[in-house]
């Protein structure tokens, strides 16, 4: 029998493996990792190895839909009609139309980041004319790492250099262990690192997979992680005094005066921001030619360094202060901080390829988890600042910033800007990224979003349920009334509170988007669309890895293109295309090309010409020869799979030749605060402004003050599965199995705790937060904070289209309170903590 | 800069017509896809600019420039076609011209 392995891209989740799909007349029979791809060297997780369930899923749509039933809701069956595409796409045409005039009553929702059509909606959102796009998937996740990390280090995502490293703290996160972009390459990298002496510090509610990994799991109650940075940097900074003075003398603003108003001292001239040169006792501009010793202790004329400000405001957080708060003891503190300050070796360093850079191989990781509350900002920026001071940022053995720079095929690397700090991120495609500085100017709402009060955030999403309750309340005159999605489920993934999630989606007149499988999302949708299997499509962009969150250190740099497998079926078209024939239909097709040719910086003769009509294989074959020259077209990548570029040193570790400092003191939080008063002031909205602070501060979330109250006595929080993550795996039989196997479906909770309940390891139990009541199995562990229940993976479903997953687990998100006092006012991150009681 | 003005009219000998199309997210703010207007002779895009902040008021403004000057960085602006950082910036000057001005949504999230 004729068997062929072809090369191409898993799309189980998003970080996107390169694969090799065995297949025998016309059927696929597996699936390997594929050894040449630096993406994952050959391996795979179990949800990979699953994907051939996801292809042939009987529940797969395959044809256009539409409802019949006109009433809306999370029960309600749509009553779903074949139709053909021409009157599924005139229909979507026909609703786009009708706002054309005025394009933001348009909604997309484009987070399908396996593909191009994250990228594509991107384009067509911005041709169409609406600011309501929605980058991303998830209520908290990237809502704060992405802006942080492309202002204090100059690119998408943070990952522990895990060549280098000695001492590695995880901080609300699986890194490399269960989650996180690259995952098949650098759990490799985390195993090497443990093998050879690296301590591994989780600090983490729940004693998971990566603390079972690790040499020291530290339960931490949720949403304290900032008074455990503080106290980190408090033990370092003024007990310890170890810190990498030349790297904040000379790479950071600690030097920065600072007036008693907490603005900079700036020069009268040039308004540039001033140091003082204790070389010869002046105050100077910050690029001043003739600086040779900033002062980061002591004082200025008119002000103290940004530094000395901000080891006097960490003294507010002794370690016994943070034991109250966090509940980690405090010589366990105590010790945590001694050790990772002498593994920093401040002033060592390594030749790397005959380069001497500076050698810190010590960092501290964060990621999901301290994003996801009322203060994300604040709970996380302090986990950075620890290794800022440590000068372990993009150096061997640091944090490093990944995707931040290359030199081939395109070159980019971060900036420095206003004020000499970092302001530009690299980015290989060509797309504004997250940025928290310099932010932009308050104004009053013009979107349903609230976008104009949120003027340091990326995203915005969490507020249209929100505002959709009663717009007048904003100062907004329309309402959201055509929604765009892709097969991702924004229902259960990407909001809160049910209810609120109901109510917004039954709001919005016309909804159209692509499925998989019909998903609780799709229950709303007016139309439907088929969407092909990551196994019969096309995709320049084929996961995140490469453009976003690649293996970080000195492995090949990569690009692979996605190529079919097998033939989708005839009646299930590329989305690329679909795009291109809808933004023909509305007279939109020439503005669309353009973005796609910014996008992916297509020139003469690869651009796409207004006019012109592409199948997907010429676009992304002009892609491709555009990037990596003509004779690696879409031929030469379907016979090959993906091109290796290797990486300098230089581009692998940018620490040294960033030309731009880093941010400690976030004076520019300030000034935007100050103008959003103004602005809000004029709404008469309630608003909190208790973030808008140049040195951060703990500030509880609900649900600590409803536990301190005695009105709740558990904390609700989330955590993932390495086999249940990104999405695109509850409906597959494999995936099920591993599930119930595992104990994933049940909710975890302190085996003392259950005790004292009546509460035995199995039971079914009462979960109730103050928006939703649910029925759990209990699991018992003592693998887990005593003030919490865990709640894992992303289930929960009960749509008829997924019979497998339906009545299994329990949807986090659901549990979520949403309201503007559950919003982070920087980051707009829904508070990921809820208070609940649990019962029999 | 000198006056400017918003005109269907052709432009006179010393004025040149501009038409500017509007994508992303400041369509929200100045409500139209397409504007069409004359400018003085010489006029660049930081002229046009300028007029443009000064017609469609502080929101349009502060989305555009993150200081007076610059440009926040997803705002994308091309001429005749070019992407006005390979002409000369905010300096390029305008002809009888095309401008798109163009507001990108921050891409990429989790």
């Amino acid at each position: 029998m004729a068997s062929k392995w072809i090369p191409t891209a898993c799309g189980m989740c998003y970080v996107g493996c390169g694969v090799l799909v065995q297949v025998e007349d016309g059927l696929v029979m597996n699936i390997e990792g594929d050894p040449n791809n630096p993406q994952n060297r050959g391996n795979m997780c179990a949800k990979g190895k699953a994907g051939i369930m996801n292809l042939y899923n009987p529940n797969r749509v395959k044809v256009p839909l539409k409802r019949t039933n006109p009433k809306k809701g999370l029960h309600v069956d749509p009553g779903w009609q074949e139709i053909s595409w021409e009157e599924a796409l005139s229909s979507i045409v026909a609703n786009l139309q009708a706002i054309q005039e005025n394009p933001k009553k348009l909604y997309i929702h484009g987070w399908e980041i396996t593909g191009d059509l994250h990228s594509w909606l991107h384009a067509f959102a911005s041709a169409f004319g609406t600011p309501h796009y929605s980058s991303n998937a998830s209520a908290t996740c990237g809502k704060v790492i992405h802006p942080v990390e492309f202002f204090s280090g100059g690119g998408f995502h943070q990952q522990p250099d895990l060549h280098y490293s000695n001492y590695c703290i995880l901080v609300g996160t699986q890194f490399a262990i269960a989650a996180r972009g690259a995952f098949n390459h650098v759990l490799r990298d985390m195993a090497d690192a443990r093998a050879r002496g690296m301590k591994l510090v989780v600090v983490d509610p729940i004693g998971g997979n990566a603390a079972s990994k690790a040499d020291e799991w530290v339960p931490i109650r949720p949403g304290t992680d900032t008074a455990f940075a503080m106290g980190m940097l408090h033990v370092l900074l003024n007990e310890l005094g170890i810190y990498d003075a030349k790297f904040l003398q000379h790479k950071t603003n600690a030097p920065y005066l600072v007036g008693s108003d907490g603005h900079y001292v700036r020069d009268p001239k040039s308004g540039k921001p001033m140091i003082y040169d204790a070389a010869d006792q002046k105050n100077k501009t910050y690029d001043d030619p003739t600086l040779s010793a900033p002062a980061i202790t002591g004082g200025g004329e008119g002000g103290r360094p940004a530094f000395e400000l901000m080891r006097e405001h960490v003294a507010k957080y002794p370690p016994e202060k943070v034991e109250e708060i966090t509940t980690i003891p405090a010589k366990t503190l105590r010790r945590i901080a001694r050790e990772f300050g002498e593994a920093a070796r401040v002033g060592s360093s390594i030749t790397i390829d005959g380069v001497e850079l500076p050698y810190r191989p010590v960092c501290v990781d964060w990621a999901k988890g301290p994003q996801g509350h009322k203060h994300g900002f604040h709970q996380s920026w302090p986990l950075k600042l620890l290794n800022i001071v440590m000068g372990a940022v993009n150096v061997p053995g640091g944090i490093m910033s990944t995707a931040a720079a290359g030199k081939r095929p395109h070159h980019w690397w971060p900036e420095g800007g206003l004020d000499g700090l970092l302001e530009k991120g690299g980015n290989v495609l060509d797309l504004p990224h997250a940025k928290t500085f310099p932010g932009r100017t308050p104004t009053k709402p013009v979107r349903m979003d609230l976008a104009e009060l949120f003027p340091l955030a990326p995203h915005f999403q969490t507020l249209l349920p929100i505002t959709s309750q009663d717009p007048e309340r904003y100062g907004l005159s329309y309402q959201i009334e055509v929604l765009l999605h892709t097969p991702t489920n924004s229902v259960l993934g990407t909001f809160g509170d049910l209810k609120m999630v109901e109510s917004f989606y039954r709001s919005i007149p016309f909804m159209a988007g692509f499925a998989v499988e019909l998903n609780e999302t799709n229950l709303f949708d007016d139309i439907v669309l088929p969407f092909p299997s990551y196994l019969e499509r096309y995709d320049f962009n084929s996961g995140i890895t490469s453009r976003s969150i690649p293996p970080c250190g000195q492995d090949d740099w990569f690009w692979q293109v996605r190529q079919p497998v097998v033939d989708a079926p005839n009646s299930i078209r590329p989305p690329q295309e679909i795009l291109m024939e809808i933004a023909d239909r509305v007279g939109i097709l020439g503005d669309f090309y353009r973005l796609l040719n910014h996008t992916y910086r297509l020139k003469e003769p690869y651009a796409l010409e207004p006019g012109n009509h592409y199948p997907v294989t010429e676009v992304i074959d002009r892609m491709a020869r555009s990037w990596f020259g003509e004779e690696k077209g879409l031929p030469w990548f379907r016979e090959n799979g993906v091109v290796r570029i290797p990486r300098d040193v230089e581009e692998a570790y940018i620490g040294p030749s960033l030309e731009a400092r880093l941010p400690i003191y976030l004076e520019h939080l300030l000034d935007r605060g100050e103008e959003l008063k103004k602005v809000v002031s004029q709404t008469g909205i309630k608003w909190d402004f208790s973030d808008y602070k140049p040195l951060s501060e703990w500030m509880p979330c609900p649900s600590y003050e409803a536990v301190q109250k005695g009105k709740y006595d558990l904390i609700a929080v989330h955590y993932k599965f390495p086999y249940v993550y990104g999405g695109f795996g509850n409906e597959n039989p494999w995936i099920n199995e591993i599930c119930e196997q595992t104990n994933a479906y049940d909710i975890i909770l302190n085996e003392d705790v259950a005790k004292a309940k009546g509460i035995q390891d199995g039971d079914e139990v009462w979960l109730e937060s103050p928006v939703c009541k649910v029925r759990a199995r209990a699991k018992l562990t003592q693998c887990i904070h005593p003030q919490v229940v865990g709640v894992g993976g992303h289930f929960g479903h009960w749509a008829p289209g997924m019979p497998i997953a339906q009545g299994k687990g329990v949807n986090f998100n659901s549990l979520l309170p949403t309201d503007l006092d559950h919003i982070d006012k920087i980051s707009t991150a829904l508070d990921h903590c809820v208070e609940v009681r649990l019962y029999k | 800069m000198a006056k400017a003005d918003l005109k269907e009219n052709a432009a006179q000998a010393s004025e040149i017509s501009v038409k500017v199309r509007f994508m992303g997210d400041l369509r929200a703010i100045v409500k139209k896809r397409d504007l069409e207007m004359t400018l003085p002779t010489g006029s660049t895009v930081g002229d046009l600019l300028t007029f443009l902040c000064d017609s469609f008021g502080d929101p349009f403004t502060s989305w555009v420039f993150s200081q007076p000057g610059k440009l926040h960085h997803y705002i994308l602006i091309f001429l005749n076609g070019r992407n006005v950082k390979d002409v000369g910036g905010l300096g390029a000057r305008l002809g009888d011209s095309e401008v798109e001005i163009i507001m990108l949504p921050m891409f990429e999230g989790g």
